[in-house]
């Protein structure tokens, strides 16, 4: 009897132990895989720009085209209401393989300065905690997205709480699947409240400047 | 349970610690490696992807 008890106590403090180093995991370890992917792309954008054709900084924006496949970084996006130093990279794809290293761009919705919704969706809490403070922004806030050759300034105009089953905040024009496009918006998203998939928190902004990098 | 398989390892006191220490830390990285990734894409913690 007092073996058994004693086993059960062994096993239940073990658990315990277990748990916590899970919490560490979810907290520093998904931290230093998301901080570790960060260089790496930071690095690979820089490679990349490198050969962009150089123009005076603040010309007007140039035509872009992004052929970016699934996994690969394409801008860097800034956010000074969140720090000063804070600062992600953004991907293609919003699957988790993708939020566990970065924020991504939502599949099928338009790109940086372009006609219609660039969606992007980063996680609440973990990897780094990218989109944490998504909820506290304010109308006026701004956005910088950063790409090969321009610099987007988005201006934060509202914000609301959806389920994840409303998939119409990233259409062209949200919340009218019919309409054509005349505006070009930006959309993050992410989980609320933080720990939860319950629902989401939906941030839009619209472009209020686009000038050559 | 850990008094069990302390009885069982081989060697003096020190061997033993040194065993034993080596085990914990080999079950630490095979939960924080293997397990840890795993549970955490199914196990329901914030979102899982938006498409």
């Amino acid at each position: 009897m007092r073996q058994a008890t004693r086993a059960a106590g062994e096993i239940f403090l073990t658990l315990g132990v277990i748990g916590m180093l899970f919490i560490g995991y979810l907290i520093w370890g998904t931290a230093m895989r998301a901080d570790s992917a960060q260089h790496q792309f930071t690095n690979e954008l820089n490679t990349q720009w490198g050969q962009a054709p150089a123009v005076a900084a603040g010309s007007p924006a140039r035509p872009e085209q992004f052929d970016v496949a699934t996994g690969q970084p394409f801008a860097f996006i800034r956010i000074p209401a969140f720090g000063p130093h804070w600062q992600f990279t953004l991907i293609q794809g919003t699957a988790l393989a993708q939020l566990d290293l970065s924020p991504g761009h939502v599949p099928g919705t338009q790109w940086p300065g372009q006609v219609g919704n660039f969606a992007v969706a980063g996680h609440r809490v973990t990897a780094g905690n990218p989109f944490w403070s998504l909820p506290s922004l304010q109308s006026g806030d701004l956005v910088y997205v950063q790409t090969k050759l321009n610099n987007y300034t988005y201006r934060v105009t509202g914000k609301q709480m959806v389920l994840p089953t409303d998939l119409t905040v990233l259409d062209p024009v949200p919340g009218h699947p019919a309409q054509r496009p005349t505006q070009r918006l930006i959309t993050l998203i992410t989980c609320d409240p933080a720990w939860t998939g319950t629902h989401r928190v939906i941030v839009t902004g619209v472009l209020v400047s686009a000038r050559a990098r | 349970m850990y008094g069990w398989l302390w009885h069982r390892l081989p060697g003096g006191p020190t061997v033993r610690t040194s065993t034993m220490t080596v085990l914990i830390l080999a079950a630490i990285a095979v939960l924080w490696f293997v397990v840890f990734p795993w549970a955490s894409v199914h196990l329901p913690i914030d979102m899982s992807g938006v498409d």
